[in-house]
């Protein structure tokens, strides 16, 4: 059976900073160029990045089951493509002939108006005016310490690597069966229906081993995304999960311990009905936050109103510090070589 | 045609130098014998995945009662044909949750013993040719126990398949000579067979099976 009983010896870990991202999609952007742009891959969105609260990607992303509970697997299932968003067609035929007065419309491959598609939601968020919140989640493969996927697989065609702790699907011994795909709690594998096998991120490993951050770390204008080894004591992920403990799982209770980690959502207090704030009450729900991400969420943002107003006066925070990034290379951890620079550059930028 | 419950099989020589054997509900076929061979399903405890045990715990799989099981040999080339009852035929994979037909028929890789529950061992692999619909090429798999199953990039196999009047007809041929499971005239070989319902989102060891071996005779 396969069961994965040993850590590997190196975990690659992520921290994405909720409170950075612009929700561009330039990590999404470059993620597509970068590795699905091939036939079969056109509806392959690797990384995303959704307006939370929202449906997600696939739509209700969070409730088509996988993961654990109480240790044992929970059977998942796996939406069918229009719930991701199959990449569209435009009417344009129909918008030429009116002179342009017909809209512009995307269309299904059978002709149809989609009904969801990525970030579909786009920053409708949750809350009513005047305390209406929404937050941007980007959403990669966490390479997970208690992977669902690879331990769904009846013919062990995802394996760790010992190196870094990434998971990979070995296109060659993946049948398309797509247990991996319903035991994602987080449904973030997808399936090439021309050649019949599942695909999902790579952490960019081939960047990875030339010294280049992931392209979508590389890319992310808001200096969002931190990566380095989880065993470097001085790196930003350790700093931040371990020491600072503001980073923090998405949906611990799923049971997969990710290796992706974020920094929720800090946001000012209400406002009351006299238009002030209420100091007591948070503008997002705390009972949300904490569904999101596991019961340390309020110590974390405790912790970042801290240090934030340590830095407000003037004093040091290696906190704030950390989280501004104000050398870029500080986000890439041992992954700062340029792409550009080297004698064989990966592919991308 | 005649009909029953065996687990002994003869194969037919059929003279016709030309054979349309390959087009599985063709009328070459109508002359040769038909056995009924009863299939279960396959152990839910014996699937190599925790989550596959878990999520298909009391969901029903493998239903499929009985297959027709002809046998021909014809000119230098044997070929087995599948029949079975699919009212609801997948006939490809559209989507990320469908899932296609499919049948296979499995050998011990040397033509004589292999553990058929566990799909062979280190020691006694089994060699097995599978059809899935939408496909034009079978796979050619060998296998050294559940969960190990690999595919032969370059084989002699090949499949012809039709769905027609609610079943499915899939007919596999291969030249007796060629590489692979020893097929000799005059010889038996131990023969598994196993069906797969895409409407009921079958695959891997989710399936239909024979629970032991045929003995498949060839002709002399």
């Amino acid at each position: 059976m396969a069961t994965v009983s040993s850590r590997p010896a190196r975990q690659l870990a992520m921290v994405f900073d909720l409170n950075k991202c612009l929700g561009c999609q330039s990590c999404s952007i470059a993620c597509k160029t970068l590795w699905t742009d091939a036939p079969g891959m056109e509806s392959m969105w690797w990384n995303i990045v959704n307006t939370m609260p929202g449906g997600g990607t696939p739509r209700d992303v969070f409730s088509h089951g996988g993961g654990y509970k109480n240790g044992e697997p929970v059977p998942g299932t796996f939406p069918p493509l229009r719930e991701f968003g199959e990449a569209w067609g435009f009417d344009q035929e129909a918008t030429f002939a009116s002179g342009g007065k017909a809209a512009f419309r995307p269309l299904e491959r059978d002709g149809s108006s989609p009904e969801w598609g990525p970030n579909w939601d786009e920053d409708m968020g949750g809350g009513q005016y005047p305390n209406s919140y929404f937050f941007y989640l980007q959403q990669i493969c966490a390479n997970c310490s208690k992977p669902a996927c690879l331990e769904a697989c009846p013919r062990t065609g995802l394996y760790r690597r010992e190196e870094d702790g990434i998971i990979l699907i070995d296109e060659e011994r993946c049948h398309g069966y797509r247990f991996c795909a319903e035991a994602c709690p987080y449904k973030r594998i997808y399936f090439n229906p021309g050649r019949v096998v599942a695909q999902k991120c790579i952490a960019c490993y081939p960047r990875l081993e030339a010294g280049v951050a992931p392209a979508c770390v590389r890319q992310c204008p808001g200096r969002v995304r931190h990566v380095d080894y989880m065993d470097n004591l001085e790196g930003h992920p350790y700093k931040l999960v371990h020491e600072w403990k503001v980073a923090l799982p998405l949906r611990p209770d799923f049971g997969t311990e990710p290796n992706v980690f974020y920094v929720p959502p800090l946001a000012p207090p209400a406002f009351n009905e006299a238009g002030e704030f209420d100091e007591t009450k948070p503008r997002i729900p705390d009972e949300y936050l904490r569904e999101m991400f596991g019961p340390g969420v309020e110590r974390a943002l405790e912790t970042i109103q801290v240090e934030r107003e340590k830095s407000a006066r003037g004093e040091p925070s290696e906190l704030i510090d950390i989280l501004i990034a104000r050398d870029w290379n500080d986000l890439l951890g041992p992954f700062t070589a340029n792409p550009a620079e080297l004698d064989r550059p990966p592919r991308g930028g | 045609m005649t009909a029953g419950t065996l687990t002994s099989v003869t194969a037919e020589r059929l003279g016709d130098a030309s054979p349309q054997l390959l087009a599985p509900g063709g009328t070459q076929w109508a002359k040769v014998s038909e056995t009924t061979v009863s299939l279960a399903p396959t152990p839910l405890d014996a699937q190599p995945s925790a989550y596959v045990q878990t999520s298909w715990a009391g969901r029903p799989y493998g239903a499929l009662a009985s297959v027709g099981l002809s046998a021909v040999v014809a000119g230098d080339a044997l070929y087995l044909r599948l029949r079975w009852a699919a009212a609801e035929p997948r006939q490809a994979i559209s989507d990320n949750d469908t899932y296609a037909d499919a049948c296979a028929v499995l050998f011990p890789l040397d033509g004589k013993t292999a553990e058929l529950a566990t799909m062979g061992d280190e020691r006694s692999p089994v060699q097995g040719w599978h059809w899935r619909a939408g496909t034009a090429l079978p796979f050619v798999i060998t296998a050294t126990g559940l969960g190990t199953v690999s595919r032969v990039p370059d084989h002699p196999v090949s499949v012809g398949a039709a769905w027609e009047n609610g079943s499915w007809s899939v007919a596999f041929k291969r030249g007796l000579g060629e590489q692979g499971v020893p097929l000799t005239a005059g010889a038996s070989v131990p023969l598994g067979i196993a069906v797969w319902s895409g409407a009921n989102s079958e695959r891997a060891g989710l399936k239909a099976h024979t629970p032991a071996w045929l003995t498949l005779t060839l002709p002399k």
